[in-house]
Formats: structure tokens, sequence, C-alpha cells
């Protein structure tokens, strides 16, 4: 998505959020500056381009509040996978300084993703200002979470089709993704231990309740993720590596990603996913990510695996997995084998490694 | 008697001050700050004359997909 110019971005081509709520407030509540001064260097004065959080709070509190706990202002996921490899995070460490510099612009506020574009690719006004209750899903949700989940969703990758919840139903991403976004008053480690979680039987719960004459999910429902029979090949990073170049300015560099469906065993095995085989996505980390910062500053990197439960946004009805019984039973192509592991990472991923696929039918 | 002449004087005072311009300032009209605001940020042709260009703090040695 190209950035706009720097006038697009503050450009109100149309007025009409003046009528509403927001509008009659006036823009000094909000954003400061000096309304009565003609000049724009002085109207700009303490000008506050992002007001977010203290001004949203105002009317909006019992959101702003749960916010501050949710994925997208503490980055707890982040924080929780480097922390559980060992990582020392505390202030004026080394991965400390990596994650400032290379993990802090993930923080989204309020109107990152309400009225603007995110900073992260640039910023600007969406639609003049209005503010909308549900964010874009183009211009908001995937501008950042585009190079895997967007893509998949939109059948962006060749050979591969687009979400049926998209084709069939042109749903958007808040359509599934809603109170989890704003977060819940506890701090989760990762999005799939947030406790207002997304789940396919959410909108599917005759599919756990009525298996007559699927014999599939009469055998299947719950050992198997509900993606290891409905989702098809999804993208895996590889080899991120992140530093300062020349300039001091954060850079990073990966492998090209790839497109693979790997079943696993289920690293994050609950009563709310109490799957044996799951679908495993590779993490674009590796142990020498941070090394432009320090050398093993992961050093329990072993302790986690580096494919991670996953639910990639492909499902269809009909896979090649699931055409019949031995598209999948005995067929090692679609497990995660200790051969699909590179060396480094094996120890990593022993837990996760499928030992005993299952025999033909 | 005295206090009759306090009061005067302090009245004087004020009128002269009113009448001088010194009057405090009751603020904008509710709305007069959205306009001001908003007359400049709709208009194209003036944003486009007076937007200061950012420097893109964006590395070129980055690669790969993020």
């Amino acid at each position: 998505m190209p950035p706009l110019e720097e006038w697009e971005k503050v450009y109100l081509k149309n007025t009409s959020f003046l009528e509403d709520a927001h509008g009659k407030v006036g823009c000094v509540i909000c954003h400061g500056g000096d309304s009565s001064a003609g000049e724009k260097d002085d109207a700009h004065v303490g000008i506050i381009a992002d007001p977010s959080e203290e001004s949203c709070a105002i009317c909006h509190s019992e959101i702003t509040l749960l916010h501050e706990t949710s994925l997208h202002a503490t980055l707890s996921g982040f924080m929780s996978k480097l922390e559980a490899r060992g990582g020392d995070l505390s202030e004026g460490s080394a991965l400390d300084e990596a994650f400032n510099n290379h993990c802090q612009q993930c923080h989204t506020t309020c109107g990152q993703c309400h009225i603007s574009r995110p900073d992260e690719l640039g910023g600007g006004l969406i639609s003049s200002h209005v503010i909308k209750a549900t964010p874009s899903m183009q211009y908001n949700c995937v501008a950042c979470h585009g190079a895997r989940v967007g893509d998949e969703y939109l059948g962006n990758n060749t050979g591969i089709p687009a979400d049926v919840h998209w084709t069939q139903e042109t749903m958007t991403c808040a359509r599934c993704h809603g109170q989890e976004l704003h977060g819940t008053g506890e701090i989760a480690s990762d999005r799939y231990s947030n406790t207002v979680s997304v789940k396919c039987e959410d909108c599917h719960a005759d599919v756990l309740t009525d298996t007559a004459g699927n014999p599939q999910h009469e055998q299947h429902i719950g050992d198997l993720q509900c993606q290891v029979c409905h989702s098809v090949a999804y993208k895996n990073c590889y080899g991120c590596h992140v530093a300062l170049d020349e300039e001091g300015l954060p850079c990073r560099t990966s492998e090209p990603s790839q497109l693979q469906f790997e079943i696993g065993y289920n690293p994050i095995q609950s009563a709310d996913r109490p799957y044996k085989y799951v679908v495993l996505r590779h993490v674009p980390t590796c142990a020498g990510t941070c090394d432009y910062y320090g050398s093993n500053l992961m050093p329990d990197f072993d302790t986690v695996s580096t494919w991670k439960y996953a639910t990639p946004h492909n499902i269809q009805l009909h896979t090649p997995q699931n055409e019949s019984c031995n598209s999948c039973h005995g067929n090692e192509d679609l497990f995660l084998t200790e051969d699909d592991i590179l060396a480094e990472e094996r120890e990593a991923n022993r837990g996760v490694i499928v030992i005993d696929i299952p025999d033909p039918q | 008697m005295k206090r009759v002449s306090f009061a005067v004087v302090g009245l004087a005072l004020l009128a002269a001050l009113v009448l001088s311009g010194c009057a405090v300032s009751p603020g904008p009209p509710a709305g007069e700050e959205v306009s001001t605001c908003v007359t400049c940020h709709s208009d194209k042709d003036l944003l486009q004359e007076t937007a200061s260009v950012v420097e893109e703090e964006v590395s070129e040695a980055t690669s790969g997909e993020g």
C-alpha cells in the first residue's frame, strides 16, 4: 500500500464528521493547538496529532481501560515469547533496546484503528476524519497483518484460494475479531490465551453437536483442530534478523517465505483446545534474530517451539487433505517431521514433531 | 460616604477598561475553533502548498516480508 502524500494525510475531503458527536466538540479539545491563530506555525503550537487514549477516555473510558490490557497496546505477545526464551527485557538491557527499536512500533492506538492508517504505514486520515466504529479491513487490519493473514484471507498467494468467509460472505476481520481486540482487562501472553478469543464453533456450533452423516466429523471432532481439515497451504517465515543500518535506522532482513502446510502436535493443548493434531506455522524468529545487539540474547531458545499453533485464514470446505481418509492417513508430506525442521531448531520443536503418522485406512 | 466614593471610582475604572478594549475576552463562540481548523484542512491547494515534508525514516537495508 503506497503511503499518502503529507498533505493527503491531514486533508478533509469532506466535513461530514462535523455533524456527529465527535465533530461537534471541536478540534482543540482533542488535538490542542491554537484555533485563534492566523498562521500555521502558531496554530500548531502544542498540537497533538494522535490524541487517542487520553482524549477517547473522556467519553469511552470503559473501552480505553480494557484496551490498556490488549495485545495491541501491551505487545505482551512479543514480550512473553522473548521472556520464555530467556530474554532479558529489563530497562536498558540489550534485548530491551532491540525491542524498542523493532517491536515497539507495532503498538497501536485508538486513532490508528478508528480514524487513520497506522503509524507503521505512514499514517494519514482514512475517511476525512470520520471516526469508524468498525476499522477498515484494508487500511487498518490488513495494513499491519497483511503479509500472512491478509494475503491468505484475500487469496493473494498464487495458486491458493481466498478464505470462504471472504469469497462467500465478504466478512471483514471485525465480524469475528471483536472484543478480543480491545482486551479483556487481563493481560494475555498471546492471542490464544485471550479469554475472549474467537473460535470456529462460535458460529458453527452445530458442527460439534450434529455429526450424524459426516463420518469425518464423527471420527475427528475434538481430536483435530478445524484447520487441519479445512485450511490449505499458508505462509511460513524464516530467519528474521534485526539491526540498525549505517544511518542508525532500524532495519531487518528475512529469508524468502514459503507456502507450506504442516500438521503437528498441539503445543498449547488445553480444555479449550484439546486437539492432538493442529496446523503449525513457523515463526520468523531464529536464535540469532537479535545478534546485532548482543550474543545469545535468548539463551533458552530451545525451550519454545519455532513451529507455533496456527489458524490459517484460508478456510475451505473441500481441501486436498479431506478428500478421502487416505488423503491424510499415511501421507507423510502433510505432517511436520524431523526432516522438515532446520537442524538447529530440532530440539526446540521436539514436542510438536509428529512421530506417529496415522496409518492408511 | 467613603464606601460610596470607592464604589463610584471602581465603576468608573471598569467602564474605562471596557471602553478602551481591555475587557476579558469571552473566547471564541462555540464552533468557531472547528471552522478555523477545518477551513485550512479542507483546502486542498493550501495544504499542498504548506504541508511540511517529513523525512522518511525507513531504512533501505530492510528486505523480506514482515
